[in-house]
């Protein structure tokens, strides 16, 4: 089996080639390669017979469970058999419905016999998951063929529409069939149905297959890309959605049948919508002027009747389905192509134009009446056996419930009558002299287009004469079909045999029944079209499908504009909406909260909290960055203070310092923007921003809280103060922490603080890392003339290089007074911080401090004569010393970074004693004083000088992200 | 105060990240030493000999499970099995970096990321011959971040990995040589969002470290499984799945993602949405897996929301979008869910006995391949104005380039889970994982999502094969041999992982062991 499935592979893929060669004639090979299916399947009709099955399994992957395993029993054989034969055929007919010369030959051979091979495959898996790449291959298959060449939009929206449709209920059957595969233990069809498992989840499972059932066989609500899809090529609508792939819903339901019939849900959902289709299909066919159209919704109704009958479960009905499977394989495709055949020669296809063309194409009508009277369900044909089985089994039983039965019958008949109804209509249509004056300006022409040749007009006559012939040698399908019943419960009384005749029986009477019903609607179709005119019903499943579609456009389009707008405030608010979500809900439910709560420990404490909760809610109301910027920076000092309350000055001063130097860079950086923020948000967005960053406060300050309270082991600080008098020999616990304890943190920092103030650099200077230092006496002789109304007075070195309304006499002398007593103080910082408040950090951070009190006071030439170094020499020199001391410590045969402490007498100092964890604070501060002017010298002074030297910035304007 | 005493280093088991990061440092010198003339060609033989170095080094590793460093890095087979997939996507990005037959100006990237847009300096080197390589090291460097994330046993080196790998992709997200406006603020975004997804990380480790005292995987999941877990653990977990779910783009922590995509380099794109998914999920997967197996109740019923969120909002949103990097950005945050339902179905325990974690595996190694090629296709199509991402402007692409059309085609087709392509092997093995853990209701969630996204993919399908060409369309471009040989391994890979898997999931399986 595998051969001809990659038998049809093979030929696809060698189609195009050969259709560049032979032209059109290319089908007539191609044809043999399905025939080859067909002969190969009859060939194992004995073994079938005799209750036996032809299995091949070859492992695909075996990590998933993933094997073909293809398997031909009395079903399989069924539907391989009507999709080979009448694929062969239909490809047959395609060598003259092509245009010869039709550069899209090819492609459309390549996919037809593709999807071929893809049908078959569907039909003779037996692994569900090969079963659902089939059924999906054969989705793409009908996508790209009623698609055909992409030049009509009706084309592309109807090949879109079934393909969404069918995907999807594709995929619901694949969750199904997972489900299902889990409930019974296996991956294969055949021991699902002998074991579906039990439980809730067998019935979720039944009814998501189903859902993929009844998409693929255009089953209410989901019929109207069946008539849709009419856009294909006559071939393809006669193969696909006719004979072969809508088929494949009904053969799923069939395969399951045996086992699942009696799943909750099952019966109740087959039966209704199969009868509803029925019924909506027939109604809709005899509204259709449109030949091929009202074949569609004939299609549809015949559709729900295989439904009703293969879906019932009981042994009677499923043989009354098989054949009337086969039955309406062979008279539809028969229609169909008679249809093509029609359009072909006559030019086209609307029942009102088309007149007398039974006499001008005899044979074909010839043909297509057959294939009418079958659908009608006239004797001798095979339609009127399989119609003749399904009415004796609902009358005597058929499915459990008996009652169900009847009205399951009531139905059926209803809709043969209509069945009826539209196939005289359509015979009438298409070839009867048609009297009556077609108020269309454009008649049909009298002379045909085209005369079709014998090979056009085989594969109609052999599928109606089958059609013909499989009547009263019904009695020889009935083994095979038989073959397939056994597997079902019989809930009739007692087996019959398929044939044409039975005897005077009630099933014969709802027969005439049903024939003589669809005479009269026929015959008074004047009446019944204009009553169904007025009953238009305004619902529609297609509209439906595009409003739906539209909906979910739209939600989409909403849902993007709402959280997708490129705004950082809207996506920092969903991820911490989330945060709260999860983690604070966490937090807020399950949380030990600790036993007491203490407001504070001085009143103090809340006066500064108050302060600095005033200055958070001030911030956000300011419209200016400037004074936002100070204001967030009152929120630092007032930690800064908490500090001092806490007894930790040191900490308290770093912070202070921190702070202040945060501020410097702040407005470095902020006079470059535009001064006030423009608030753009309206009332709704700012509550939602409120409350997201109350509550992440709120959540922030409780989980705090809540891991206070939750500490169960001893802080490690405990030891500190022991370890640094002791080990580190200060009394400073916080700074001996920094350069002792824990000095390799510190190492790391100052390294991270040297990158981030390269990195500040080089972003502003672009060549090198720094720019060349502006001296004040070279820009003195361009800057004199400028100095001139300046006072007179130099205070500072390059005061005189500002213009004169920048300059500020009193900050020059404040400078001038102030900036050694400041350097002087940061070294006493650095040298006492091991014993009393102090160290590198802070240090360093005062001397910055100085550095920027030069550059407000006199610009940036000011600022390359108060420091004429190049900020990475410092940076450079402190990681080096920092980096030293450890070596040292190291060759001295401690630790790395370890202390050592010398003790001397000096004359003038008295005792002192040096301990090397100086040298490190020292590295440390050159650090920060390198940092503090690195950010001067790149966000001050080459920011100002860009702007002195007038760098133009053009921002093209019209670049936003598209959203 | 006690010795600090060497931790014992396999250099065997560490020779992948020593590859990788050697490489790197190498790059930095060649970038600050090595003459400009012939930068280029000397940056990407080090960084291709780097990461292909660590690719071999890690096949050269296969089966073993040893924990190293002090515990601070598990190498096992998940880490090897997933550090071999961001080795080999890294790789291939790092080809398309490379790349200098499409664009007129020979490179994706701008010569100095620093100048800023619009200034004379900025129209001067437009002009400029000049290729920049800065992109080599830095995109080395982050793989080796990958790597090492995929295999660090204790938070704190996860969260150095973290860094390592985040810090370079923010830089060079913001390093496009065409609209420069909006890779920069894709960059400053990534970054910004980025820097509080670490915090939020940060935090978390610091609740779990003080709930549990330690910092190590294993501790964590001993403490777990005798102490219960507490309120701490369970906060400092949730913000640990904050941090981590953001850089792998899973809804609601994705709103960076299609921005980012859409500004950075595609090339860069391509990179983030391979490499640094793989890298994000497995940290995820060990995070869960090897911490908090024992503690499942703590974590599944936060993923499962996350999955479902995530695949809703990937599928439903990409539906509305017209740009095409937009686009595959929604489809990353779709899979991101699909991965996920891979995750929730690790099974109880962690004796390797649930096929999650193989699956998941597979999943990212073939969704990675996927969209790598998907990106590396955009970068052919090309108008005056650089690439053509505008759906518009692909339509009729069948016409003007089959070939191209093809594999984009293919490519597509596997994003949405057509049988016979590898997404959907990846997707039916992590579907069929949940089902067996009994999660089928997500899974249901997923076949649905799968099919919404499915129509925005084969939407674009239908755009190429099925409209006319636009007037003054995009043209094609000829691309040459680094792009050439990345698109032809990725699309080998989509189709051999769709029609001969077996193999790389037996490989998967055998590997999916944690030690730790």
């Amino acid at each position: 089996m595998i051969v001809l499935l990659l038998l049809h592979l093979g030929a696809a893929l060698v189609a195009p080639a050969l259709a560049r060669w032979w032209g059109r004639q290319v089908f007539l090979p191609l044809a043999l390669v399905p025939a080859a299916g067909f002969a190969w399947s009859m060939t194992r009709l004995p073994t079938v017979l005799d209750g036996g099955e032809v299995r091949e399994t070859v492992p695909w992957v075996p990590t998933l469970d993933l094997a073909v395993v293809l398997r031909l029993d009395a079903l399989g054989l069924t539907f391989a058999a009507l999709v080979t034969g009448v694929g062969a055929l239909v490809l047959l007919y395609c060598a003259r419905y092509v245009e010869a010369g039709d550069p899209g030959t090819g492609r459309f051979a390549a996919q037809m016999t593709a999807f071929a091979g893809s049908m078959l495959g569907l039909v003779l898996a037996d692994d569900v998951y090969l079963l659902y790449v089939f059924w999906e291959l054969t989705t793409v298959f009908s996508f790209l063929l009623i698609g055909g060449s992409g030049a009509r939009v009706a084309g592309r929206r109807a090949a879109g529409q079934a393909l969404v449709l069918t995907t999807a209920g594709g995929l619901a059957m694949l969750a199904g069939l997972v489900v299902l595969a889990r409930t019974s233990g296996s991956t294969l069809l055949s021991e699902i149905v002998s074991d579906p498992g039990e439980g809730r989840l067998v019935v979720v499972g039944t009814l998501l297959v189903l859902v993929g059932a009844l998409t693929k066989s255009a089953m209410v609500p989901f019929h109207f890309w069946l008539p849709a899809a009419m856009q294909a090529p006559t071939p393809v609508s006669a193969y696909l959605h006719a004979a072969a792939m809508v088929k494949a819903g009904v053969y799923l339901v069939a395969r399951l049948a045996p086992g699942l019939a009696d799943v909750p849900g099952w019966r109740p959902t087959v039966l209704g919508l199969g009868l509803l289709t029925m019924l909506v299909g027939g109604y809709r066919a005899l509204r259709q002027n449109d030949l091929k159209l009202l074949l569609a919704f004939g299609t549809v109704s015949q559709l729900g009747f295989l439904m009703v009958l293969v879906g019932g479960g009981g042994a009677e009905l499923g043989k009354a389905g098989l054949a009337m499977v086969l039955a309406h394989g062979l008279f539809k495709s028969t229609l169909f192509l008679s249809v093509g055949v029609v359009d072909h020669a006559a030019g086209t296809r609307d029942l009102r134009r088309l007149s007398g063309l039974g006499r001008r194409l005899p044979v074909l009508a010839g043909a297509a009446v057959l294939a009418a009277a079958s659908m009608a369900g006239l004797p001798p044909l095979l339609g009127f056996v399989g119609k003749e089985a399904a009415f004796t089994a609902l009358l005597e039983g058929g499915v459990p419930d008996r009652a169900a039965a009847l009205a399951v019958l009531a139905g059926l008949v209803l809709g043969s009558v209509l069945t009826v109804a539209y196939t005289v209509r359509f015979v009438w249509g298409a070839f009867a002299r048609t009297p009556e004056p077609p108020d269309l300006p454009e008649q049909a022409p009298a002379e045909l287009e085209h005369r079709p040749g014998p090979l056009f007009l085989a594969a109609p006559t052999v599928l109606a004469l089958v059609g013909l012939a499989a009547g009263p040698l019904s009695p020889l399908l009935d083994p095979l079909l038989a073959r397939y019943a056994e597997e079902l419960p019989l809930y009739a009384p007692e087996t019959e045999k398929l044939a044409l005749w039975h005897g005077l029986q009630p099933a014969l009477a709802l027969s005439a029944v049903t024939l003589l019903g669809g005479a009269a609607l026929f015959a008074v179709r004047g009446r019944v079209s204009r009553a169904q005119r007025r009953l238009k019903s305004p619902l529609s499943a297609n509209a439906g499908y595009w409003n739906l579609l539209q909906a979910l456009d739209r939600l989409a389009v909403l849902v993007t504009g709402t959280t997708q707008r490129g705004s950082l405030p809207a996506y920092l608010g969903t991820i911490l909406a989330t945060v709260l979500a999860i983690p604070g809900v966490v937090l807020v439910t399950r949380v030990e909260w600790p036993g007491q709560w203490r407001a504070w420990d001085s009143p103090i404490q809340a006066v500064v909290a108050v302060a600095v909760l005033a200055a958070a809610a001030t911030a956000v109301r300011l419209r200016q960055r400037l004074a936002a910027a100070l204001v967030v920076g009152i929120t630092g000092y007032g930690l800064a203070v908490l500090f001092v309350l806490q007894g930790a000055p040191d900490l308290a001063l770093t912070q202070f310092l921190i702070e202040s130097i945060t501020l410097v860079a702040f407005v470095l950086v902020l006079r470059k923007l535009p001064l006030s923020i423009v608030e753009r948000h309206n009332r709704i967005e700012k509550v939602g921003r409120t409350v997201v960053a109350v509550g992440a406060g709120l959540f922030m300050g409780l989980a705090s809280a809540a891991a206070l309270s939750a500490r169960t082991a001893a802080p490690v600080s405990e030891e500190y103060p022991a370890l640094a008098y002791e080990v580190g020999e200060g009394e400073n616990v916080v700074n001996v922490t920094l350069v002792d304890i824990r000095a390799w943190d510190t190492f790391g920092e100052i390294s991270v603080l040297v990158v981030a103030a390269t990195g500040v650099a080089s972003l502003v200077f672009l060549r090198r890392r720094t720019g060349a230092l502006a001296r004040a006496r070279g820009a003195a002789g361009g800057d004199a003339v400028r100095a001139r109304r300046a006072p007179r007075g130099r205070w500072l070195s390059a005061g005189g290089t500002l213009q004169p309304q920048r300059r500020s006499v009193v900050l020059e002398v404040v400078t001038r007074l102030l900036f050694h007593t400041v350097v002087v103080f940061s070294v006493f910082l650095l040298f006492s911080g091991h014993n009393s408040p102090g160290g590198g950090f802070a240090g360093g951070l005062v001397a910055g401090l100085a550095l920027v009190l030069r550059y407000f006071a006199g610009g940036r030439y000011e600022l390359a004569e108060a420091a004429p170094v190049d900020p990475g020499v410092l940076l450079g020199l402190g990681l080096l010393l920092a980096g030293g001391t450890g070596a040292v410590g190291l060759a001295l045969g401690g630790q790395v970074l370890e202390t050592a402490v010398f003790e001397a007498t000096v004359p003038v100092l008295g005792d002192v004693k040096l301990v090397t964890a100086l040298f490190f604070d020292i590295g440390v501060y050159l650090v920060v004083v390198g940092l503090v002017l690195d950010v001067l010298r790149s966000l001050g002074a080459e920011l100002d000088r860009q702007e002195e030297e007038n760098d133009p910035i053009e921002a093209a304007p019209d670049e936003v992200i598209l959203r | 105060m006690g010795d600090i005493t060497a931790p014992d280093l396999s250099l065997a088991a560490l020779a992948p990240l020593l590859f990788v990061f050697g490489a790197a440092c190498v790059g930095v010198l060649v970038e600050a030493f090595g003459p400009r003339g012939n930068r280029q060609p000397v940056q990407l033989a080090v960084a291709l000999v780097g990461t292909l170095g660590g690719l071999v080094s890690v096949l050269l590793l296969a089966g073993r499970g040893e924990v190293t460093a002090g515990g601070a890095l598990a190498v096992d087979g998940a880490a090897l099995f997933l550090q071999a997939v961001i080795a080999g996507l890294g790789a291939l990005s790092i080809l398309l970096f490379a790349e200098r037959a499409l664009d007129p100006a020979r490179s994706a990237f701008v010569t100095s990321a620093a100048v800023p847009v619009g200034s004379p300096r900025d129209r001067e080197q437009a002009m400029s011959p000049r290729v920049q390589t800065e992109v080599y090291p830095l995109a080395t460097f982050a793989i080796g971040g990958m790597m090492l994330f995929a295999a660090s046993n204790d938070l704190l080196i996860m969260f150095v990995a973290l860094e390592v790998l985040s810090l370079p992709l923010y830089l060079i997200s913001g390093m496009a040589r065409r609209r420069r406006l909006l890779s920069q603020e894709a960059a400053v975004k990534y970054f910004l969002l980025g820097a509080f997804a670490s915090g939020f990380f940060l935090y978390g480790l610091a609740l779990v470290y003080g709930a549990t005292g330690s910092i190590r995987l294993s501790d964590v999941r001993a403490y777990a499984a005798v102490g219960g877990a507490d309120v701490l653990l369970v906060l400092g977990l949730a913000l640990l799945v904050v941090g981590l779910m953001f850089k792998a783009s899973v809804a609601p922590f994705h709103t960076w993602t299609p921005d980012v995509y859409q500004g950075a380099p595609t090339p860069v794109t391509a990179f983030m949405a391979a490499c640094t998914k793989v890298a994000a999920f497995a940290a995820v997967l060990r995070l869960l897996y090897v911490a908090f197996g024992t503690s499942e109740w703590t974590w599944r019923p936060l993923v499962y929301g996350i999955a479902i969120v995530s695949m809703v909002v990937g599928a439903v949103l990409g539906l509305t979008q017209t740009d095409l990097k937009r686009m595959l950005a929604y489809s990353s945050i779709a899979h991101a869910g699909f991965l996920l339902v891979g995750v929730i179905a690790l099974g109880a325990g962690s004796d390797g006995g649930g096929s999650g974690l193989s699956s998941t595996m597979f999943y990212l190694l073939a969704y990675g391949l996927t969209t790598l090629g998907a990106f590396a296709v955009l970068t052919l199509v090309r108008d005056g104005d650089g690439e053509a991402t505008h759906l518009s402007q692909w339509a009729g692409l069948a016409q003007r380039s089959p070939l191209t059309a093809a594999i984009m085609g293919i490519f597509l087709l596997a994003l949405a889970g057509i049988p016979l392509t590898s997404g959907f092997t990846g997707k039916f093995a992590v579907f069929r994982a949940a089902i067996e853990d009994g999660a089928w209701p997500l899974v249901l969630v997923a076949v649905l999502a799968s099919a919404v996204a499915a129509f925005f993919y084969v939407r674009v399908i239908v755009l190429m094969y099925f409209s006319a060409p636009a007037e003054e369309g995009p043209t094609v471009g000829v691309p040459g041999l680094p792009t050439t040989i990345a698109l032809a391994v990725t699309v080998t890979a989509t189709l051999v992982l769709g029609v001969a898997p077996g193999p790389v999931l037996d490989l998967a399986q055998r590997a999916a062991i944690f030690v730790g």
